[in-house]
């Protein structure tokens, strides 16, 4: 039963993925192509490129990106912890209802302890 | 007490497409005299896999042409028009008198004292003749496979988004957390596109877009738990139906409707509202694009009609993240005033469920573009900032006060 009424959603991504695609290859049909070396080069206000773009790049907000995995994960927790809070309040432990507050309590203190360093940032 | 257009827009097609079936079956039949291997086709053609199958595929059409053609161009048209009032301009005023070919060249017909609807047709037959212009050192293959999955991804919403309680592809269980997982799938295609267009601005622009994710969808997810405290499910309808109904408050009802913004849920709804202007890369948050700094952000190196599909596309996200706002925090598709007409026996509603809920999916739209064009532009650093410390302190902040109004009933 779950299973059946994610059937459109297959076929609406059907249609999804042949809708750009499709689009791309009509204008085939109707744009020139004249490639020219000069036409080619990569943009850059008019001068000629300098070096590569693809080089390593200084990944200013990794610690972002480090507690951002770790949210992303206590994301899913809270969700089911708030889904079944209704059937939570008529259980008598308290352990279960209110645990999870002492969790978020510790993951936001170290989450803005963590952030103190990350004061300037550049891209 | 509310009523929809198309009560049920799969059973509407249906019957389409038995029509089409059985005059396709009555060709085939009748070429099936000289060809007897015919008959075996059009027995197929009758079976309910069939009929299921085409029946899917006309009402996804049916959707995404509702989606890309009509509500694509009228908010590209509304935002065009309302950002030129607020630089005391009129902005487009091109009316179908100046099409230069028969019905439309008439003398004496004002050709510029239109209201500029078709001007977006136009631009898109123009970008539809435009060089594809591909890089020499770029990377060919993810560079030509990033808009298709922006653009893919973006229509994915309208898979589970409904516009009434009958209009709609899919009604999914889990339905607001695909819409979420649908957004959340875009700044990968807009980081790919910046690594492989092997510019500098583009590379600027899409690590500022995976920096934006970073800030923003964290709260966006936090908001709704917080209001699946109150509401218990993440079916689009049954959250809406659960605002149908005005507030009751110590006993006596309010001429207030019960919407989820009115009550504890309202920081959530703020924090909510914000998330999704940062998802949808307006203006204070478009630093992925921002055009004075980088040309055009993750855009520079894209022309025609691949430039044209992830620019407009951007106006889908803006419709989605709007109705999802008004399902969640506004009410979606409940009304003041449900007046219906009978014709024949059948009851047709004069202002139904869908007129309501483009009502407020374009006034969300309209105030997301006249801030755009008020405010200035953040920092990279100032979003990060927002994000982590305004926003995620905020809604759970909003998960607390839910979960104690939940507590004390």
């Amino acid at each position: 039963m779950a299973l059946e009424s994610y059937v459109p959603v297959v076929i609406f991504a059907v249609v999804a993925l042949l809708f750009p695609l499709g689009t791309f290859f009509a204008t085939r049909l109707f744009r020139p192509d004249h490639p020219t070396p000069l036409k080619d080069l990569t943009y850059e206000c008019g001068e000629v490129p300098e070096g590569e773009a693809q080089i390593q790049f200084h990944f200013q907000y990794y610690m972002f990106a480090l507690i951002f995995v770790i949210f992303d994960v206590a994301a899913i927790f809270l969700l089911l912890w708030a889904f079944a809070w209704g059937g939570l309040l008529t259980s008598a432990s308290p352990v279960a209802k209110f645990s999870i507050f002492l969790f978020l309590g510790i993951m936001f203190v170290a989450t803005q302890y963590a952030l103190k360093k990350e004061e300037v940032i550049q891209i | 007490m509310s009523a929809p257009l198309v009560p049920d827009l799969f059973g509407l097609c249906k019957v389409l497409t038995a029509a089409i079936i059985w005059i396709v079956q009555q060709i085939i039949y009748a070429l099936a005299g000289p060809i007897p291997p015919l008959a075996g086709l059009g027995d197929f053609l009758g079976t309910d896999f069939v009929i299921t199958l085409v029946t899917w595929l006309i009402v996804v059409t049916v959707v995404v042409l509702w989606v890309t053609v009509i509500n694509l161009f009228t908010i590209m048209w509304v935002e065009r028009k309302l950002y030129s009032r607020l630089q005391d301009r009129y902005g487009i005023m091109i009316s179908v008198w100046s099409l230069p070919f028969w019905p439309f060249n008439r003398t004496r017909r004002p050709t510029h004292r239109g209201t500029g609807y078709l001007q977006n047709l136009a631009d898109g037959i123009k970008l539809i003749q435009k060089e594809n212009i591909t890089p020499r050192n770029a990377d060919s293959a993810m560079f030509h496979i990033s808009p298709v999955l922006i653009a893919s991804s973006t229509l994915m919403a309208f898979a589970v988004l409904p516009w009434s309680s009958g209009f709609y592809v899919a009604n999914l269980d889990l339905g607001i957390l695909f819409i979420l997982a649908a957004f959340s799938l875009a700044p990968l295609g807009i980081l790919i596109a910046g690594w492989s267009a092997n510019n500098k601005y583009t590379l600027v622009g899409g690590l500022r877009a995976a920096a934006m994710l970073l800030s923003y969808s964290i709260p966006a997810v936090l908001a709704v738990i917080a209001l699946v405290f109150f509401t218990g499910s993440l079916n689009p309808i049954v959250i809406v139906g659960q605002q149908d109904r005005p507030i009751v408050l110590a006993g006596t009802t309010l001429p207030i409707p019960a919407w989820y913004v009115f009550g504890p849920q309202f920081l959530g709804f703020l924090v909510f509202t914000v998330a999704m202007i940062a998802e949808m890369e307006r203006v204070p948050f478009d630093i992925p694009e921002a055009e004075a700094e980088l040309v055009e952000g993750w855009t520079t190196e894209y022309s025609g009609m691949r430039f044209g599909i992830v620019f407009a596309f951007k106006w889908l996200r803006m419709l989605a993240a709007s109705g999802l706002i008004s399902i969640l925090y506004l009410g979606g598709w409940s009304g003041p005033v449900f007046a219906t007409v009978f014709v024949g026996s059948i009851p047709i509603p004069i202002f139904p469920e869908e007129f309501w809920f483009v009502l407020r999916v374009y006034g969300l739209s309209a105030f997301f573009v006249v801030l755009s064009w008020s405010v200035p532009r953040v920092r990279i650093d100032q979003i990060l900032n927002i994000g982590w410390k305004r926003l995620i302190p905020y809604s759970l902040l909003a998960i607390l006060i839910a979960a104690g109004f939940r507590v004390l009933g």
